[in-house]
């Protein structure tokens, strides 16, 4: 599953019948998840009723069918939850404020910035 | 799914058994612009009114199968995978990506950074 943020929605009338009225959101995500195509933003169905500006968990390929209960649905994304809060072990990121000396970070966030109210541990 | 705009199309006279009668058009996945964007892209393409002035073009190209008859300057859903092939062209069609929707309109707020 991939963490991102919200950030539009898209409208379409010529579409595929099985898309019908699926609300769909344009997610970036935070970090790349074994992605076909390094993109930035990913297309997704909404399950959970999310808005421009939530973080959110969405999934790609078979599970995304599964969550939206047939599989008989050309999607390969869907929001599977919207986030409330979040922890993430500093040391996994490596030093973002320490200075002239800072070590390169390991493991960086798309975009530069954490997910909003982070709990660091 | 990937957000992208039909930039052409590309023919072939020679090509595998399933690909025929289909139109493959040449689209490029879109990212969010401004400084935190990474590497750029040139903007070689008009800006259109559809929501998308704060996007940009991705450097990269896919190639995908259209069945929904998009023309360059549209925006495409793209979906990705064997079952979003089999449901929309068939399982005989050698292909992974396929166009699910011609886009209207994307609302994407200009402060819509991570």
């Amino acid at each position: 599953m991939i963490l991102g943020r919200v950030v539009g929605t898209l409208w379409s009338t010529r579409k595929d019948a099985r898309l019908g009225s699926s609300k769909l959101l344009l997610v970036r995500p935070y970090f790349y998840y074994n992605p076909t195509h390094e993109t930035e933003l990913v297309v997704a169905v909404d399950t959970v009723h999310a808005g421009v500006g939530d973080d959110v968990v969405l999934c790609l390929g078979a599970p995304a069918r599964w969550s939206l209960g047939s599989v008989n649905l050309p999607v390969d994304a869907a929001v599977l939850g919207v986030v409330d809060r979040c922890q993430l072990q500093r040391t996994a990121f490596g030093t973002r404020r320490g200075g002239a000396g800072a070590a390169a970070q390991p493991l960086g966030f798309i975009g530069g910035d954490p997910p909003a109210g982070v709990e660091w541990i | 799914m990937l957000l992208a705009r039909v930039v052409g199309s590309v023919w072939g006279t020679r090509q595998a058994p399933g690909l025929e009668g289909y139109r493959l058009l040449v689209v490029r996945p879109l990212r969010m612009s401004g400084a935190d964007a990474g590497p750029g892209s040139v903007e070689d393409v008009e800006p259109v009114a559809d929501g998308t002035e704060h996007l940009r073009p991705d450097d990269g190209v896919l190639v995908v199968v259209d069945h929904l008859g998009a023309g360059p300057g549209e925006l495409v859903l793209v979906a990705h995978g064997s079952r979003c092939r089999d449901l929309t062209l068939g399982e005989s069609v050698p292909t992974k990506e396929v166009t699910v929707a011609i886009v209207d309109r994307a609302d994407v707020s200009a402060g819509a950074r991570i």
